[in-house]
C-alpha cells in the first residue's frame, strides 16, 4: 500500500505551514503574557 | 555516526556563529538570572512562568539534535513511517499534560521528581528512582554533549573534542549564572530559531524540488519508503512512542517545570508545546526524501538533513542548518544540566548528605553541582568509546530506555492510584530495569523499553492489587515533612 502524491503533498503541506505559523504563535502569546505582566 | 569527508560549511564562518550565539546565550542567562536570591529562584524560577515562555520550553526541550538530524535520518531508512513515528513522540508531551496539573495541585511547594517518590511511596522506592533517574539524566547528558561534538565536526571540519567542549562550557556558564530563569529564556529563542530554520528549508525543498519528482524518483529507487505497511517502520513507531512516554513522564527536566509554571499554566503549556512540536519531525523529515529526485549519494544517514540543505540551498543551507543544530543542542543540554543539578542537590545532597542544609546554601550548592556535572559530562564524552557502556548515541540511548520504560506505571500509579504500593512501585523500577536490560543483550536493542514497561505494569498492578496500601494526598503539599520509610 503506496502513499498517494496527494496524502504525502497535503501532509507536508500541512505539517510546514503549522510550523511557519508556530513561531508568530508564540511571539503574540509573548507579547501578550509581556503586556498583561505575567511573563514570569 | 559518522561524519562527511567534506564539511559543508566553511570553518571560519562556523567559528563566528559558534561565537555570535555563545555570547548571546551566556550574556542573556547572566541578564534573565541577575535577580535570583533564591534557590527557590534559581531552581525553579520563581514558580510563576507564564504561557508562552512554557510553552517554548516545553517544546524546545524536545527538540533535541536527535529531532532535527535523525529525523530526516529515519525519514531516509524507514519512509514515510519513519517521520511520522517519530512525530508521535509529542504523545509524551501531550499525555505529560494532565500529569503535569495534577502534579501541581498535589505538591504546590515541590521542587523536584525525587520529593514526589520519597513522600508517596517512601525512603526505599526513592532511592531507586533516584538511581534510575539519574542513569537516564546522565546518559542523555553524555549523549548531548557527544551530539554536539560530532555534529559540529561533521558540519565544520571542527575538531570533536573542542566543539563539544565549547557546546558543554557554554550551556554550563549560562545555566550557572542564571538557573531556569536562564534555560527557559534562551528555550524561547531556540525554539523560534530552530522552528522558523526547520521550516524555511522545507518550503525551499518543496519549492525547488517538488512533490512530484520526489514521489515519481522515489517509486523508481526507493518504493519501500513510500509503503504504508512497512513492517520495521510500525514496530519503530511504537517503541519510540513508548520511550518518549518514559522519558518525560519520570524525568526531573519536565517535573521541574510542571513546579515552576504558573497556577494552571502548566496543562495548557504541555498541550500547545506537544500539538505545536507534532509537526516538527515531519517538516525536519520530509527533506530527506528528495534525495533521489536531487541525485544525492549519502555517505552517512545521520547527515541526510544537512546535505540536502546545503544541496538546495547552498551557503545559506549550510548556515541555517548549523544554527538550527547548535540551538536544538543547546536547548536541550541546559535543561538536563539544570534539572539534574536540582535532583542531585535536592536528593542526594540535601536528601542524604546535609539534611540541615539552608536554603542559601542550597543554592550555592546548586551552582557547584552544575559545573561538577559539566566536568564529569565533559570527562565521559572526551573518552567516549573507551568506556564500556559510551560507545555511541543510539546504543547509549537505547541502553536507558530499559530505565525510563520501568518508571512509567510507578509515577502514573503514585499520582492518581490511592492505594499503589509503595514496595510495588519499586519492585516494578528494579525488575523493569533489570528484564529491559536482560532482554536488551539478549534479544535486541529495540525491545528494551517495550520489556521494562511491560514487567513494571505487571509489577505495580499485582502488588497493588494484592497488598493496596492506602495515601492520604495531603501529605504531598509538605515537600519537607517526615516520610513513613
Amino acid at each position: 500500500m503506496t502513499i498517494s502524491i496527494t496524502a504525502l503533498s497535503v501532509i507536508v503541506i500541512i505539517a510546514t505551514l503549522v510550523a511557519s505559523l508556530t513561531p508568530i504563535l508564540l511571539i503574540a502569546l509573548f507579547i501578550r503574557d509581556w503586556k498583561k505582566g505575567c511573563l514570569w | 555516526m559518522t561524519g562527511l569527508d567534506d564539511p559543508i560549511l566553511p570553518t571560519s564562518i562556523a567559528w563566528g556563529l559558534l561565537a555570535a550565539f555563545s555570547v548571546l546565550w551566556v550574556v542573556l542567562g547572566w541578564w534573565l538570572g541577575r535577580r535570583n536570591k533564591t534557590a527557590e529562584d534559581h531552581m525553579l524560577a520563581g514558580r510563576n512562568v507564564g504561557l508562552a515562555l512554557a510553552t517554548a520550553t516545553a517544546m524546545a526541550t524536545w527538540v533535541t539534535a536527535n529531532t532535527t538530524m535523525t529525523a530526516p535520518q529515519l525519514a531516509l531508512q524507514l519512509g514515510v513511517w519513519g517521520m511520522l513515528g517519530y512525530s508521535l513522540g509529542a504523545l509524551g508531551l501531550i499525555l505529560f499534560a494532565p500529569l503535569a496539573r495534577r502534579i501541581r495541585e498535589l505538591m504546590p511547594e515541590g521542587f523536584t521528581s525525587g520529593d514526589f517518590i520519597r513522600l508517596r511511596y517512601g525512603k526505599f522506592t526513592w532511592r531507586v528512582f533516584l538511581v534510575v533517574s539519574l542513569i537516564y539524566a546522565f546518559g542523555w547528558l553524555v549523549s548531548m554533549a557527544m551530539a554536539g561534538g560530532v555534529l559540529i565536526n561533521a558540519l565544520a571540519g571542527i575538531d570533536y573534542r573542542v566543539g563539544m567542549t565549547v557546546i558543554l562550557t557554554v550551556c554550563v556558564l549560562y545555566t550557572l549564572l542564571g538557573g531556569l530563569r536562564a534555560v527557559i529564556g534562551t528555550d524561547f529563542i531556540q525554539t523560534v530559531i530552530i522552528i522558523a530554520g526547520a521550516a524555511f528549508i522545507a518550503w525551499l525543498t518543496i519549492d525547488k524540488v517538488g512533490f512530484e519528482a520526489i514521489h515519481f524518483n522515489l517509486m523508481e529507487e526507493r518504493p519501500e519508503l513510500l509503503n504504508l505497511l512497512f513492517p520495521a517502520a510500525i514496530m519503530f513507531l511504537f517503541n519510540n512512542l513508548l520511550f518518549g512516554v518514559g522519558e518525560i513522564f519520570h524525568s526531573n527536566v519536565w517535573w521541574s517545570r510542571a513546579f515552576a509554571f504558573g497556577r494552571n499554566v502548566g496543562f495548557r503549556a504541555y498541550l500547545f508545546g506537544g500539538l505545536l512540536w507534532l509537526p516538527i519531525p515531519i517538516v525536519a523529515g520530509f527533506i530527506a526524501l528528495a534525495t533521489p529526485a536531487l541525485g544525492l549519494n549519502v555517505p552517512a544517514a545521520d547527515m541526510v538533513g544537512p546535505l540536502v540543505a546545503a544541496e538546495v540551498l547552498g551557503l545559506t543551507g549550510a548556515i541555517v542548518v548549523f544554527i538550527v543544530v547548535f540551538a536544538a543542542l543547546a536547548s536541550s543540554l541546559d535543561s538536563l544540566l539544570a534539572a539534574t543539578s536540582d535532583l542531585v542537590t535536592r536528593d542526594i545532597y540535601r536528601g542524604h548528605i546535609r539534611p540541615q542544609a539552608s536554603e542559601q546554601h542550597q543554592f550555592h550548592a546548586t551552582k557547584v553541582i552544575v559545573v561538577l556535572l559539566g566536568l564529569v559530562t565533559w570527562l565521559a564524552a572526551s573518552y567516549r568509546g573507551e568506556l564500556p557502556i559510551v560507545g555511541s548515541l543510539a546504543e547509549l540511548l537505547y541502553f536507558t530506555g530499559a530505565f525510563v520504560a520501568s518508571a512509567i506505571w510507578p509515577i502514573v500509579a503514585g499520582l492518581y492510584w490511592q492505594r499503589a504500593n509503595p514496595q510495588g512501585a519499586a519492585w516494578s523500577m528494579i525488575l523493569g530495569s533489570g528484564i529491559g536490560l536482560a532482554s536488551y543483550f539478549l534479544i535486541g536493542f529495540y525491545v528494551a523499553a517495550l520489556v521494562g514497561a511491560a514487567v513494571s505494569l505487571a509489577v505495580m498492578v499485582l502488588s497493588t492489587w494484592l497488598m493496596p496500601r492506602p495515601f492520604d494526598w495531603g501529605r504531598l503539599a509538605r515537600p519537607d515533612g517526615e516520610v513513613v520509610a
